[in-house]
C-alpha cells in the first residue's frame, strides 16, 4: 500500500488550544507547518474546561508569575478573540464560612500582579448579581472574563490557515522517526479512511496537552505530565451575568461561569491515567453542588442540562498532585534527551496558550535559524463583522440579532450570509431555525456541513451549538438531519444512524445528571425517538 | 426593571406553539415557546430584543396549554415592558392602551360627536393613518358611563353589598351589561356599589408595554381592593381580562406590590351562581317564562386562562328558556387592542376565522361572551348580534324578551 506523503517545516501533534495556537504563530512568521489532530477542532481538554479567561485573581496568593501571566494575556486576548471572549468582569466574594485573614493577602497578590481590584458594598454586587447569597460578607471585582475554548481554537485554525498553515483533523499520530539525533518524519493514519501518510519536517512541536505523553513515548522519550480529571456542570441559564469566584484558596466547585446562554459550575481534580477519562460519575456533581451551594443558595433549583469533563495536562516533576501541582506551563528542548527539532509544551491553562505558543515557537525559529518575530498579540484572529453588513442581512435570518451568529461562524461569515439570502430569496421561510434553543439557522448549519471538515453532525454541533440548549438535541437532532436530507446538504453516514449517533452522545452527559426536569426532558426525547419513531438499539446500532 | 421569570420549566414541547393562534396565522412571529422561555435565555445575556415578540397578542392559549405551567405570555410582556424602556411606543400605541385616560379625558363631550370617530369614514381614514386599521371594529361610548349612572339606581333595603369592579368596557361602552348585573344582584339580596377609586386593570397597559402607568393602577386598585377584602365585602368581576389580571398577572408582573393576604375577585357568574346554590338567588320564576333564548356562547381566552371552568355556560343551563350551546372554536383573534391595529388587523381576522364559520353554520341567532372586545369583534365578522352571558340570565329571570342591537 502506497503511503501519502506530505513535506514541511514544521509538524504539530496536537488540535487544542495550544497546538493551533503554535502553528498560527508559525504561520505568522512565516514557517510552513502542518498540524494534525486525532479528532475533530479542539478535541481535547480545550473544548472541555471551565471557560474562564483568568484575570489571574485565582492565582494571586499561590502562584504570582501564574498570575502575572493570567491578566496579560487576559488583556491580549480580548483585543484579539474579541468574539470568542465575553467580556463580564467577575467577583470573588467572601463567606462566611471563608478565612476573612485570606482578603489582605490575596489583594496583594493582585496588586503585584497588576490585576485591578474593587471592592463592591455587598448590596451593590447583589444589585449586580441578585441570585448570590445574601450570606456574602465581601465583594471585589476583577477583569475576570469568559472564554469559548472551541471557538478559540478555530477561529486560531482560520487565522492560520489565512497565514498558509495546513490542519489535518482526524488524523492520528502513530510514529514519530528520527535519524542521527535529528526529527525526520511523523507518520499518521487518517482515522475516517483508515489512510496511512507520512510527514516528513525538520522539527515537531509536540502539543498534545495530557496525551503528550504519549506522543513523546513514540519518539522514545518521557515528560512528567499526568493528566488530572475535572468535572463541570452545565446549567440551562445564565443565572449569572458575571463570573463568580469564592474569595478563597483555589479548591473543588468553587467558581460558577456564564457563556452564552448557559452557567458552568466546576469544577473536581481527581488524577487518572487516561487523558481521555471525560467522564463525570454522579457523586462528583452531587459533590459539586454541594460545595456550589453557599455562594448561590437557589443552586439546587436551577437546572441542569448535562455534566462534562476533561484532563488538565499537569506539569508534575517528583509526582506533584492535583491542586499541588503546578499550573505553570513548560517547553521542554527534548536536544537535551538527544533528540533534536523535537519540542514539548504541555501544562498552563488555556488562558495563557498564545504566550505558551510564542515560547515554544521563539524555540523552534532559532533551531530553524528564523528570526522573524512572533506577532500573535498584534493581529485579531478574525476580522470583526460590521454592523451595517449584519444589518443589511437581516431579513434572512429568522432571529433579528445576528450577532451571536457572526462571532460563532468567523471566517465563514460571508458564506453563510450568501447562503441565508439565496435560500430566502425564493420563499420568506426558507432559512428557518433549526435549533431554536440556540438559535442556529438553516444556513448556518448548511455553511458547516459543506466544509471538509464536518463529517458528522457533532461537528456541527460544535460550530453551531446546535443540540446544545435546553432540548439537548431532542427536537433540532430530527429537524437538523430532516432539513439536511431534504436540501441534499451532504451528511457522510446513514442519516438515521447520524441521528442515533448524536442523541447517543448528548445522553452521555445527561446521565449522571438525570433528575428533575431534565429526566422530563430525556423521557420526552426517548417517547419521540424509541417510541414514535422506533429508532432502538437493535434498527440502528452505534458503535462508541 | 428587569424581572426575569426563569426559563427553566420548559421542556421545549412546543405544546404551545401547536396552540398559539397567532403562530399559527403568520410566520413573522417565531412563536411562544421561541419568543418567550427559549429567548429569555438570551434576555439574560443582553442580546438586541427580537422584532417578532411584537406580535404577540397576550392571548395566554400559550399557558393554557403549556403542561409545565411555563407562564409563556407573561414572559413576552414582561420582555415588552422592558423594550418599552427603549424604545418608546408609538402615539398609536399609547391610544389603544389608555383608553380610560382617553375616555375620562373626553367625558364632557356628548357621546354622538366622540362616536364619530367610529362612523365617518372620514375619521376613520384619519385613524387609519395613525394605525388603527380602518375596517376593524370599534365599540361606541354609551351616553352615560356605567359609573356616573350608577348612583341615580334606587337601591335601598338592601342588607348586604358587593364591590363591583366594573372595568372600561363595561363602564364606556356596555353600561347595559353592568345593569343588568346590579338587576341580578338586587334580586340576590345585595347592594351593588363601585368603590370610587377603581382604575382600568391594567391589562391594556401591559400588553402595550406601558409598565409604570400599569404598576400605578396596580397600586390603586390593590389598595382599595385591599380594603374591601378586609371589610368582608365580596367584589366581583364581569370581565375575564380584569380578573386574570387582578388576580394573578398582578403578582407575576408586580411582585413586590402584593400583599401577604390573597387577594379575592369573584367572577360574576361563579356569583351567581353561588347565590342560587345558597338560595339567594330564587330562579324558580324563570321556569315559567317563555323569552325563548337560542344563543352560542364563546369562551373567552382569558376565561380559560383562569383554569375556573365555564361559569357563564353552566349559569345559562339552568335557564330552561336558554338553548345553548358552545363553540369551542377557539380564539376570535381581537385579543383587547391587538386586532385594531392596521399591522395585525388580517392576522387577527384570519385567527378569528374558525370562529366566525363556527357560529355562521350553528344557525343560532345570537353570541354570547363576557368579553366585550371579542363580542365586537365576533358581532362585526359574523353579522349576529353578541351580548354578555348576564344579559340572557336577566331576560330568563325577569321574562323579558331581549332588545338587541
Ligand atoms: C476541567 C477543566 C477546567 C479548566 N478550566 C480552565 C479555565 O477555566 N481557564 C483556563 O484558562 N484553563 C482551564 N483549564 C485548562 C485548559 O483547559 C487546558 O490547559 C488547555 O485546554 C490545554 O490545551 P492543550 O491544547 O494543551 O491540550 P488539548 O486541548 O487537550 O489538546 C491536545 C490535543 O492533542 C490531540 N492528540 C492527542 N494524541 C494525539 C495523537 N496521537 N495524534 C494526533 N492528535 C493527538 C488530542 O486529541 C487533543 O485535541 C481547565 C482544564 C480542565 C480539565
Ligand atoms: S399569548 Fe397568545 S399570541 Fe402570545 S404567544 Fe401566547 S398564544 Fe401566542
Ligand atoms: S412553554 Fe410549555 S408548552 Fe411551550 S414548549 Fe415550553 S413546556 Fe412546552
Amino acid at each position: 500500500m502506497s503511503v501519502d506523503r506530505i513535506e514541511t517545516d514544521v509538524v504539530v501533534i496536537g488540535g487544542g488550544a495550544t497546538g493551533i495556537g503554535t502553528l498560527r504563530d508559525l504561520s505568522l512568521r512565516g514557517i510552513a507547518a502542518v498540524l494534525v489532530e486525532q479528532g475533530g477542532i479542539a478535541h481535547g481538554t480545550s473544548s472541555r474546561f471551565h471557560g474562564l479567561l483568568h484575570s489571574g485573581g485565582r492565582y494571586a496568593v499561590s502562584d504570582t508569575l501564574s498570575a502575572k501571566e493570567c491578566i496579560e494575556e487576559n488583556t491580549i486576548l480580548r483585543r484579539i478573540g474579541a468574539q470568542c471572549v465575553e467580556e463580564t468582569e467577575g467577583f470573588f466574594v467572601l463567606l462566611p464560612e471563608d478565612d476573612p485573614d485570606y482578603v489582605e493577602p490575596w489583594l496583594k497578590g493582585c496588586a503585584e500582579a497588576g490585576i485591578q481590584t474593587e471592592e463592591l458594598s455587598v448590596e451593590e454586587a447583589r444589585r449586580l448579581e441578585p441570585e448570590i447569597s445574601p450570606q456574602a460578607l465581601r465583594v471585589f471585582r476583577v477583569p475576570d472574563s469568559c472564554v469559548d475554548g472551541f471557538r478559540l481554537v478555530l477561529h486560531n485554525a482560520m487565522s492560520a490557515r489565512r497565514h498558509g498553515g495546513r490542519v489535518l483533523l482526524y488524523h492520528k499520530v502513530t510514529g514519530i522517526s528520527q535519524a542521527n539525533g535529528n526529527i525526520q518524519s511523523v507518520d499518521v493514519i487518517d482515522t475516517l479512511t483508515q489512510t496511512k501518510k507520512t510527514l516528513y519536517c525538520r522539527a515537531v512541536v509536540n502539543a498534545a496537552g495530557s496525551w503528550s505523553g504519549q506522543i513523546a513515548a513514540l519518539a522514545g522519550l518521557d515528560v512528567p505530565v499526568s493528566p488530572d480529571k475535572g468535572s463541570l456542570i452545565v446549567f440551562n441559564h445564565r443565572f449569572t451575568s458575571r463570573v463568580v469566584n469564592r474569595l478563597h484558596p483555589g479548591s473543588d466547585g468553587d467558581i460558577f461561569v456564564p457563556h452564552g446562554s448557559i452557567t458552568i459550575l466546576g469544577t473536581t481534580s481527581v488524577a487518572t491515567d487516561r487523558p481521555d477519562d471525560t467522564k463525570p460519575t454522579r457523586e462528583e456533581i452531587l459533590r459539586l453542588l454541594a460545595i456550589g451551594e453557599p455562594l448561590f443558595p437557589k443552586l439546587q433549583t436551577y437546572r441542569i442540562l448535562r455534566a462534562f469533563a476533561g484532563t488538565r495536562p499537569l506539569y508534575t516533576p517528583g509526582n506533584a498532585q492535583g491542586r499541588n501541582a503546578s499550573r505553570n506551563f513548560q517547553v521542554f528542548d527534548h536536544a537535551s534527551d538527544g533528540l533534536h527539532g523535537f519540542f514539548s509544551i504541555f501544562g498552563g491553562k488555556l488562558t495563557t496558550y498564545r504566550l505558551m505558543a510564542e515560547k515554544v515557537c521563539n524555540a523552534v525559529a532559532s533551531y530553524l535559524n528564523v528570526n522573524t518575530a512572533c506577532t500573535t498579540k498584534d493581529q485579531p484572529m478574525v476580522e470583526e463583522a460590521s454592523a451595517e453588513h449584519l444589518k443589511a442581512a437581516r431579513h434572512a435570518f429568522p432571529v433579528g440579532d445576528l450577532s451571536l451568529m457572526a462571532d460563532r461562524v468567523g471566517d465563514d461569515l460571508e458564506k453563510v450570509l450568501d447562503l441565508a439570502k439565496k435560500r430566502t430569496s425564493s420563499s420568506s421561510a426558507g432559512n428557518p431555525l433549526i435549533c431554536e434553543c440556540e438559535m442556529v439557522s438553516l444556513a448556518e448549519i448548511e455553511s458547516i456541513a459543506q466544509d471538509p471538515d464536518s463529517h458528522t453532525l457533532t461537528d456541527i454541533r460544535l460550530r453551531t451549538r446546535l443540540g446544545m440548549g435546553t432540548c439537548q438535541g431532542t427536537f433540532c437532532a430530527l429537524r437538523a438531519v430532516n432539513a439536511m436530507f431534504e436540501h441534499d446538504i451532504p451528511l457522510s453516514r446513514d442519516p438515521l444512524y447520524e441521528l442515533r449517533a448524536f442523541l447517543q452522545e448528548r445522553f452521555r452527559g445527561l446521565a449522571p445528571t438525570l433528575w428533575g426536569i431534565q429526566a422530563q426532558e430525556m423521557q420526552l426525547s426517548r417517547a419521540i425517538y424509541a417510541g414514535v419513531l422506533n429508532l432502538r438499539k437493535e434498527t440502528y446500532a452505534v458503535k462508541n | 426593571m428587569s424581572i426575569h421569570l426563569d426559563p427553566d420549566k420548559c421542556l421545549a414541547c412546543t405544546t404551545c406553539v401547536v396552540h398559539c393562534p397567532v403562530a399559527e396565522a403568520t410566520p413573522a412571529f417565531l412563536g411562544p415557546r421561541m419568543i418567550g422561555p427559549a429567548f429569555e435565555r438570551f434576555r439574560l445575556l443582553g442580546i438586541v430584543e427580537d422584532d417578532s415578540l411584537k406580535y404577540c397578542a397576550n392571548c395566554k392559549n400559550c399557558e393554557i396549554a403549556c403542561p409545565q405551567n411555563v407562564p409563556v405570555a407573561t414572559i413576552n410582556m414582561l420582555a415588552r415592558m422592558a423594550q418599552c424602556q427603549e424604545i418608546p411606543p408609538s402615539f398609536r400605541d399609547w391610544i389603544v392602551a389608555h383608553g380610560e385616560v382617553l375616555a375620562r379625558g373626553l367625558k364632557y363631550f356628548p357621546a354622538w360627536l366622540k362616536n364619530m370617530g367610529t362612523h365617518l369614514s372620514l375619521m376613520r381614514t384619519l385613524l387609519d393613518w395613525i394605525g388603527i386599521h380602518k375596517d376593524c371594529p370599534m365599540p361606541n361610548f354609551a351616553k352615560t358611563a356605567f359609573r356616573d349612572h350608577l348612583p341615580r339606581l334606587s337601591q335601598k333595603g338592601f342588607a348586604k353589598s358587593v364591590a363591583f369592579f366594573p372595568g372600561c368596557y363595561i363602564n364606556y361602552y356596555d353600561p347595559g351589561t353592568g345593569f343588568d348585573l346590579v338587576w341580578l344582584l338586587n334580586q340576590a339580596g345585595y347592594r351593588v356599589f363601585v368603590p370610587k377609586d377603581f382604575v382600568c386593570c391594567g391589562i391594556p397597559l401591559i400588553s402595550g408595554g406601558f409598565e409604570k402607568d400599569a404598576r400605578d393602577n396596580t397600586r390603586t386598585n390593590l389598595r382599595v381592593l385591599a380594603e374591601l377584602n378586609a371589610q368582608k365585602i365580596p367584589v366581583i368581576s364581569a370581565c375575564p381580562s380584569c380578573r386574570l389580571m387582578l388576580t394573578r398577572e398582578i403578582g407575576e408582573f408586580f411582585p413586590e406590590l402584593m400583599p401577604k393576604e390573597k387577594i379575592s375577585i369573584d367572577d360574576a357568574q361563579s356569583f351567581l351562581l353561588k347565590c342560587i346554590a345558597t338560595g339567594e338567588l330564587d330562579i324558580k320564576t324563570a321556569h315559567n317564562s317563555s323569552v325563548n333564548i337560542s344563543a352560542i356562547y364563546h369562551a373567552p381566552c382569558h376565561l380559560r386562562a383562569q383554569g375556573a371552568g365555564l361559569p357563564a355556560l353552566e349559569l345559562l343551563s339552568y335557564f330552561p328558556d336558554i338553548a345553548i350551546c358552545e363553540a369551542n372554536a377557539g380564539c376570535c383573534g381581537i385579543s383587547g387592542s391587538y386586532g385594531f391595529k392596521k399591522e395585525k388587523y388580517a392576522i387577527a381576522q384570519s385567527v378569528g376565522a374558525r370562529l366566525f364559520q363556527r357560529i355562521t353554520t350553528s344557525g343560532r341567532p345570537l353570541v354570547a361572551s363576557e368579553c366585550g372586545t371579542c363580542r365586537l369583534q365576533i358581532a362585526q365578522a359574523t353579522k349576529k348580534p353578541a351580548t354578555h352571558p348576564l344579559t340572557l340570565v336577566r331576560a330568563a329571570l325577569q321574562g323579558r324578551p331581549l332588545t338587541l342591537g
